[in-house]
């Protein structure tokens, strides 16, 4: 199978892959994105990521959130989204911490920290993506149980990570409020 | 002259250039108003501050409007590529802009160019990529916190978030551990600023500084005071100080301003800097 490629495409290095059943599949998917405005390239799998056909999108991990959602909202079937080097899957430690009426929850570079006898967002910090300064504005001085998932808004990585640390934390208010 | 680059939390992904000011409460760059909050607003509205403090010029920036996209963050990534050479800054501050190794290669060619090299420095997603694209050694400064530090050293994570558990400990006795790490695989700028519990300054490899009083755990909870330790520090170069007497007085003023405003878990970054000229005076 022969695909031209830009220059720009040719070099293009995003560090995670796509990877779906069928070629017809990544084909599309591939479009769709491109469509989009995401940078993109049709790849072959290294063999120790393979997993169903042997044509992937790659993508820049950084971006997973936004690619998952635009993928799923366009019912465009994909395997799994995977980096292509290190750990396939995205850190899951999550840490506490206590202050006076108020907790912090950690999850990675993220920490999201609510007061717990009112359940607003007090503060979002950590994580250094673009769409962070966006969702600390969205979300801070709210209630947690009356903002939308980072991960509907967010397009990244630290988007991902902020939304780990939101579901704990909602978990932790909700269980205070009983 | 301070050239401070990111994006700021807008929709439509336009580039804003100029001189930055910020009079207390208003940043602006140029005649456009922009929004004090975390991330690479409360950057630049810090490195004002000393800016103003050390009588040196104000910063300049461009910056571009992007919620996470990315579209902005390109097009920030390509005006750079195109026009550091004729910018030639004396320091280049990259920040919050989505990591794309490829364009911070571009980059990084195009400061090369320059008649004389800018100080590099990168904080927080600019840091990313300069590691994950292998270019950490082109650059003079990083300030990670602690989490960007576990991922400097995992010799193959690109973003914070896919460290590998072993090393996700967050607690700042393994600092040792981790620099170690990430200076043996050349995943360190030449100085680098942790920003936690106990702040370290290390060059070479070396544990040069380390502070930890005031001790204000409240700090690590409010959005942007990594971001003003950042600033402080570009502008602290601009007036002349060593990488090494910058990182150590911004570490200082921040923690002082923290105290100044008794930092709790709700006080907002833009205290913080509200107070950063009384904190700079006590220092």
């Amino acid at each position: 199978m022969f695909f031209k490629k830009t220059k720009r495409q040719a070099r293009f290095a995003g560090g995670g892959l796509v990877l779906f059943q069928s070629v017809e599949e990544a084909i599309a998917a591939e479009k769709t994105l491109r469509a989009h405005g995401y940078e993109v390239k049709l790849v072959a799998p290294p063999p120790k990521l393979r997993k169903g056909c042997d044509l992937a999108v790659e993508i820049n991990i950084v971006e997973k959130a936004g690619v998952e959602r635009l993928l799923r909202q366009q019912d465009a079937h994909f395997l799994e989204i995977l980096p292509l080097k290190g750990v396939g899957e995205l850190l899951d430690i999550v840490k506490v911490v206590n202050f006076d009426n108020a907790c912090m929850v950690k999850a990675g570079n993220m920490k999201l920290t609510f007061d717990i006898n009112t359940g607003v967002i007090l503060n979002i910090s950590g994580g250094g993506c673009p769409d962070i300064p966006f969702l600390h504005l969205a979300m801070v001085d709210k209630k947690i149980t009356e903002v939308a998932r980072p991960k509907e808004n967010g397009h990244t990585l630290c988007a991902l990570m902020l939304d780990r640390a939101f579901v704990e934390a909602a978990e932790i208010f909700n269980k205070e409020e009983i | 002259m301070l050239l401070i680059c990111g994006t700021i939390p807008q929709a439509g992904a336009s580039l804003v250039m100029g001189e930055v000011s910020f009079d207390g409460s208003r940043l602006a760059v140029g005649n456009t108003e922009i929004p004090c909050t975390q991330g690479t607003a409360a950057l630049a509205s810090a490195a004002c501050v000393v800016a103003k403090h050390c009588g040196s010029a104000a910063p300049h920036a461009v910056f571009a409007g992007d919620t996470g996209s990315g579209k902005g963050s390109r097009l920030l990534y390509d005006y750079l590529s195109n026009n550091l050479p004729q910018l030639s800054p004396d320091i280049l501050l990259m920040h919050y802009i989505l990591p794309v190794m490829g364009l911070m290669k571009q980059v990084c060619a195009a400061a090369d160019k320059c008649g004389k090299k800018p100080v590099m420095m990168a904080d927080a997603s600019s840091m990313y990529a300069a590691k994950a694209a292998g270019l950490a050694g082109q650059f003079d400064i990083f300030t990670p916190d602690l989490s960007e530090m576990e991922f400097l050293a995992d010799p193959d994570a690109i973003h914070p978030a896919y460290i590998s558990r072993h090393l996700f400990r967050a607690d700042i006795a393994c600092a040792d551990d981790l620099i170690a790490a990430a200076f043996r695989q050349k995943s360190m700028a030449k100085t680098v600023v942790i920003k936690g519990a106990t702040d370290h300054v290390i060059q070479e490899g070396k544990v040069k500084f380390t502070l930890s009083e005031p001790d204000l755990p409240a700090l690590e909870a409010i959005g942007g005071t990594g971001d003003t330790i950042s600033g402080m520090i570009g502008a602290f170069v601009d007036a002349g100080l060593t990488h090494l007497d910058a990182a150590m007085k911004a570490l200082k003023a921040n923690r002082k301003a923290g105290q100044l405003v008794q930092a709790k878990p709700a006080t907002k970054v833009r205290e913080i800097i509200a107070a950063i000229p009384r904190a700079l005076n006590h220092n």
